[in-house]
């Protein structure tokens, strides 16, 4: 057991090492930042000037180097686009309203794919199945961005209801939780149906039905065990999808969380911010499937012995 | 899905024939070849206007039910006075040949490495692996942004930000399944003849895999056409003036209550395409290969 | 079965953190007075000699500056400092400084020393303002007494009433303040000397500022609380401007028309502001430059000229600028230019007009017949300046109709801007919108060879720049800048199109009146002369 967490550790700590190198390169791909900080007037002193100040008149391994040294101390650098801020900080500044964001919508997203899935399995065939199919799938088939300025006119504009844009309190979440998270509906709904489906059809449920309990109450019953049912990794896709699906739904409600971060970075050219974006979300993503393997391990000796 | 019901008064071949047809998603199959396959072939028939050739003094005019709405122009024209319904037949061609190259190469791609993972095992398998956990956490939209800001947008920008966002899901699957097969009987059988590892995989294990490939495919394709339009709203999508769903979709986004026809038609387009893609494809799942239920 | 159990104890901690974290992040909703500000974006920070002009906007209501810019008559007129001169030469330039000008929170009063550190800010090593590279032309700022100071330029200039104006970014910030407190500090609540003072930002969000009671002229805004919010989004603007979010907005022309249907009304700088133009890439005639591409068409006078008959102007401004414009005679040149010749105007038509035959001739005879002329327009956007790829498209358009054939390849600006700085743009055109300057500074900038943006070069010019930059005598000075922009106007340099006013669209029972001259800074500026509606 042992040896295996050390393994996938380690693996994991390569993946990381591999994105690092990946954003470094990429990110400088995007082009020189100075075009972007200076003004039209800039002379080629005023270039020289400045990308001395940053340390990009260095050749790329020298600023690698630099780079992954200070990151690997939990240092990455200043950012330029915002100037007295470091890198880290403002992704520690705005994670915490993506993950607010993404979690509110998962919770919507699980909200409406229970029952409805519920609802699928015990009416299957019927049109109920059917229709709640068709509901599901509809979140899967509409431009989340289309969607969020759809319902922003319609329910803050005309209706009123919740505010335009912005952050505050649960009123402004509302309206990109949901252009966020119907997407992930059908695929939960789908895997509820066929957990439940699964179950309906066991001996124990009919065995419990020929006792004579409500049909509902052993519908019930299974279905808060199975509210959890996305299984673990499962679970650690749908929250990178929605950590990186939120940049469209930030940029449309003007929600100050990483996703508007990224874009301001790369349009700028901060090739400190967006290193420091990257290695984040890679680091979450591949941490949590690092901690859902060990538990699968834990939980399923077989994997542990292979 | 379809639930076709056979009134009691029809004629027996008639009953026998809607019985049949109720077996198919039927509405499903309609609309697709009705929205994407018919004008995306075509195009150049079907279309009343150029999709490129606008006139500024016909710009945003309403559908033809409006008021200063026109049959010339029947859901009205966009920003430069292009017709929208032109734009959208050939829109059909441009999402149908992104969908179809992206999938294809990743598909490809994917399956490739899929098949020698899960065939060699071992080290392959883990670096492998490790590959697709780095692919699928890159965050997609920033690999987007970066790669325009870089290259410029264009048709093969898009095309590979998709294929490096697709390959890895068919690798994965591609995997499970070649090792479920590869201990069976007929490879042991293969091998102990003497096939090379290639015969083996392409002639043993990849008919066998076909099945679930289909299925992936057909989910993916509406996939691939709404993280078109995603990427077309963030500006690093297909270059102008393409007659792109998601570019028209993005391109009327600020005019969405007043001149509301340049987005809405386009989108309800992406949506009803994507719609019945998924109902197709989960109709095809149920259908051959209900393993791929939790992917 | 304690998988299941995990996974729902996993799912109601992460509900559990989302929800704590919504109550902790709520900032207290301010009550009173309120004007908010939807505004298409700026760079938001307090470093403002790191800060492009235009987001300079974000500091106008508390940062100010030496002189003014008056809202009617756009002259630069006394502010911080009661009158200043200059020597005759140019190169010297003395101010004389207002008294009892008290610092925001206590920071004690202006002197001479709070202008040297001001400018000593705009030395530091980063500074990317626009005007960074002229105050760095400033040979020594010397503090005479406590209020007088003296700034010595190393050669003749006139650009320093502008720069040292409201229209220009030297903000005048406290020494006291950065001795005691240093960068954090500044970062943190910086203090100036406006009617408003700053009171905090979101980062990404908004910036919020509130009235302070002792300013120095007694001027009293009419709102308590100004906040300048940031959505990005165009649709998003509209839709705070309508539901009440928002009662100042910054929308682009084709939605103003919406919210003035829906009762907002429009304000307008009193002067245009911005132009815009399309400039021809490749135009480089200095002898010997090895960037210089004969096979580049427009490097024929006579393809230059067709390339402005085939547009029709007025019919582009009313497309995709809802008619809210005037035309361009020559690039960077209006009215309130040195220089500015009248008989632009009248022999616009006949040179410049839209006449697509005359173009399709001119084609022919420069040896392009229909489809023979191929070549690349670049588009690209910028916050609060959407419509660069619509006037591409239109371009194309109307090059289509003249028998030329476009492409057009949307980059970002500073992709384009790399390449006309590293003179490999011969293969487009591209519009582009700039800000006024004065007629010296952009020809420095643009047409001068050894400017970093090359948009149109030749040895004349040279000349003619070097004489201006040495001309002291106005009358010299306007000559000479007339005869440049004669040049460029006979030389079809590049293809003007319009100017622009600032143009924000506000609720008419918040925002009654507004006069702002547009030059400054910023473009909206003056926020204490809203007057509310009844």
């Amino acid at each position: 057991m042992q040896r295996y967490i050390a393994r996938r550790a380690l693996e994991s700590l390569l993946a990381l090492w591999v994105m690092s190198l990946v954003v470094f390169t990429l990110a400088r791909f995007t082009g020189n930042p100075l075009d972007v900080m200076l003004p039209l007037e800039a002379t080629p002193e005023d270039y020289a000037r400045v990308a001395k100040h940053w340390g990009l008149d260095q050749p790329l391994y020298t600023q690698y180097a630099i780079f992954i040294t200070r990151a690997l101390q939990g240092d990455f650098g200043m950012s330029w686009k915002w100037p007295g801020r470091t890198a880290m900080g403002l992704v520690a500044e705005r994670l915490p309203a993506t993950l607010q964001l993404a979690g509110f919508a998962l919770l919507i997203s699980v909200l409406i794919a229970l029952p409805v899935g519920v609802l699928s399995a015990v009416k299957k065939g019927t049109g109920w199945d059917a229709g709640a199919k068709v509901i599901a799938l509809l979140g899967q088939s509409l431009p989340g961005f289309w969607l969020g300025i759809v319902l922003m006119w319609i329910f803050a504009v005309h209706l009123g209801w919740f505010p335009t844009s912005g952050q505050g309190g649960i009123q402004y979440m509302i309206l990109p939780a949901i252009t966020l998270g119907w997407f992930q509906v059908a695929a939960m709904m789908r895997l509820v149906r066929s957990s439940m489906l699964e179950v309906l059809d066991t001996e124990f449920v009919k065995l419990t039905r020929i006792k004579g309990l409500s049909e509902w109450k052993v519908v019930w019953k299974h279905c808060l065990r199975n509210a959890g049912i996305a299984p673990l990794t499962y679970f650690a896709i749908i929250a990178g999808v929605l950590m990186t699906g939120s940049v469209v739904t930030e940029s449309v409600f003007s929600w100050p969380g990483t996703g508007l971060l990224v874009i301001d970075a790369v349009r700028a050219r901060d090739f400190q911010v967006v290193q420091a974006v990257v290695i984040v979300f890679a680091g979450i993503f591949i941490f949590t499937n690092l901690l859902v393997d060990i538990l699968y391990a834990y939980l399923d000796p077989r994997i542990r012995l292979r | 899905m379809a639930t076709i019901t056979i009134p009691w008064y029809a004629p027996p071949r008639v009953a026998h024939a809607l019985r049949q047809a109720r077996r198919y998603p039927i509405v499903s199959i309609f609309i697709l070849t009705f929205f994407l396959v018919v004008p995306a072939v075509l195009a150049p028939q079907v279309a009343p206007h150029d999709p490129l050739k606008g006139s500024l003094s016909k710009r945003l005019k309403g559908p033809v039910w409006q008021q200063g709405g026109s049959i010339e122009y029947p859901l009205g024209t966009d920003k430069l006075g292009r017709d929208i319904l032109s734009r959208m037949i050939y829109g059909a061609r441009v999402s149908l040949a992104v969908s179809i190259v992206a999938i294809f190469v990743g598909g490809a791609i994917g399956t490739g490495l899929g098949l020698m993972s899960g065939y060699f095992g071992g080290r392959v398998d883990a670096l492998l692996m490790r590959l697709v956990d780095i692919s699928l956490s890159l965050p997609t939209i920033l690999l987007a942004l970066v790669l325009v800001a870089a290259v410029g947008p264009s048709f093969w920008t898009v095309i590979t930000v998709l294929v490096v966002l697709l390959w890895a899901r068919y690798a994965r699957l591609v995997r499970g399944e070649t090792l479920t097969i590869k201990e069976r009987d007929f490879i042991a059988r293969a091998r102990v003849a003497g096939a090379s590892h290639t015969r083996i995989m392409t002639k043993y294990l990849l008919p066998n895999v076909v099945n679930s490939l289909i299925v992936l495919a057909t989910l993916q394709v509406g996939y691939v056409i709404l993280l078109e339009s995603a990427l077309s709203f963030l500006g690093a999508g297909l270059p102008r003036p393409t007659p792109a769903w998601g570019l028209m979709v993005a391109d009327g986004r600020e005019l969405i209550v007043t001149a509301w026809w340049v987005s809405m038609f386009p989108g309800l387009a992406i949506m009803l395409t994507v719609l019945s893609l998924n109902l197709l494809g989960d109709w095809l799942r149920d259908h051959l290969d209900p393993k791929l239920r939790n992917v | 079965m304690r998988r299941n159990t995990f996974v729902v104890l996993m799912l109601c901690a992460v509900v559990a953190v989302a929800l704590v974290a919504g109550a902790v992040l709520t900032p207290a909703s301010a009550q009173g007075q309120r004007l908010v500000f939807a505004s298409a974006g700026f760079e938001d920070n307090n470093r403002f000699w790191m800060i492009s002009r235009p987001d300079h906007i974000q500091y106008d209501p508390f940062l100010e500056t030496l002189l003014d810019v008056d809202p009617k008559t756009g002259e630069y007129v006394p502010r911080l400092a009661e009158k200043w001169s200059v020597s005759a030469d140019l190169t010297e330039y003395t101010f004389h400084l207002r008294k009892n000008v008290p610092f925001h929170f206590g920071y004690g009063p202006f002197t001479a020393k709070d202008v040297v550190h001001s400018h000593a800010m705009m030395m530091r090593p980063e500074a990317t303002a626009t005007l960074a590279g002229f105050w760095r032309q400033v040979e020594e700022v010397k503090a005479v007494n406590d209020h007088q100071v003296v700034f010595r330029f190393k050669r003749p200039t006139t650009v320093m009433p502008y720069a040292a104006s409201r229209a220009g970014d030297l903000r005048i910030v406290s020494k006291a303040q950065w001795d005691k407190e240093g960068d954090a500090g500044f970062d943190k609540r910086p203090a100036g000397t406006g009617s408003y003072r700053y009171v905090g930002r979101q980062q990404g969000l908004s910036i919020t500022f509130e009235r302070v009671d002792n300013h120095w002229k007694g001027e009293r805004p009419a709102y308590k609380e100004l906040v300048f919010r940031i959505a990005r989004e165009d649709a998003t603007r509209l839709a705070l401007l309508l539901a009440g979010e928002a009662h100042v907005g910054d929308l682009p022309r084709e939605l103003q028309k919406d919210a003035v249907k829906k009762g907002m009304k429009i304000h307008s700088s009193t002067f245009a502001v911005d132009w815009m133009t399309v400039y021809l890439g490749g135009q480089y005639y200095m002898p010997g430059d090895t960037a210089f591409k004969p096979d580049v068409a427009w490097t024929k006078k006579p393809v230059r000229q067709a390339l402005n008959m085939g547009i029709n102007r007025k019919e582009l401004l009313n497309t995709a600028f809802a008619g809210r414009g005037s035309m361009a005679y020559v690039t960077g040149w209006n009215e309130q230019s040195e220089g500015y010749n009248p008989e632009w105007k009248s022999r616009f038509d006949q040179m410049y007009g839209f006449n697509p035959a005359k173009a399709k001739d001119l084609l022919k005879q420069a040896g392009y017949g229909p489809g023979q002329l191929k070549f690349k327009i670049i588009a690209f956007t910028e916050p609060g300046e959407s419509e660069g790829p619509q006037v591409a498209e239109a371009l194309g358009i109307y090059y289509k109709d003249i028998g030329v054939e476009t492409e057009i390849e949307v980059l970002d600006w500073a992709k384009v801007r790399d390449m006309f700085r590293k003179k490999t743009i011969q293969c487009c055109i591209w519009p582009n919108i700039i800000s006024w300057r004065p007629a010296e500074e952009w020809v420095r900038i643009s047409y001068y060879s050894k400017s970093p943006n090359h948009h149109y070069e030749n040895e004349f010019i040279d000349k003619q720049y070097d004489l201006l930059r040495n001309a002291i005598r106005p009358a010299d000075r306007q000559r000479i800048a007339r005869t440049i922009g004669d040049h460029l106007f006979d030389e079809f340099a590049d293809i003007p199109l319009f100017w622009f006013s600032n143009e924000v669209v506000a609720n008419p029972k918040m925002v009654a009146e507004w006069t702002y001259p547009g030059s400054g800074a910023g473009r909206s500026t003056h926020w204490h002369l809203i007057k509310p509606g009844k």
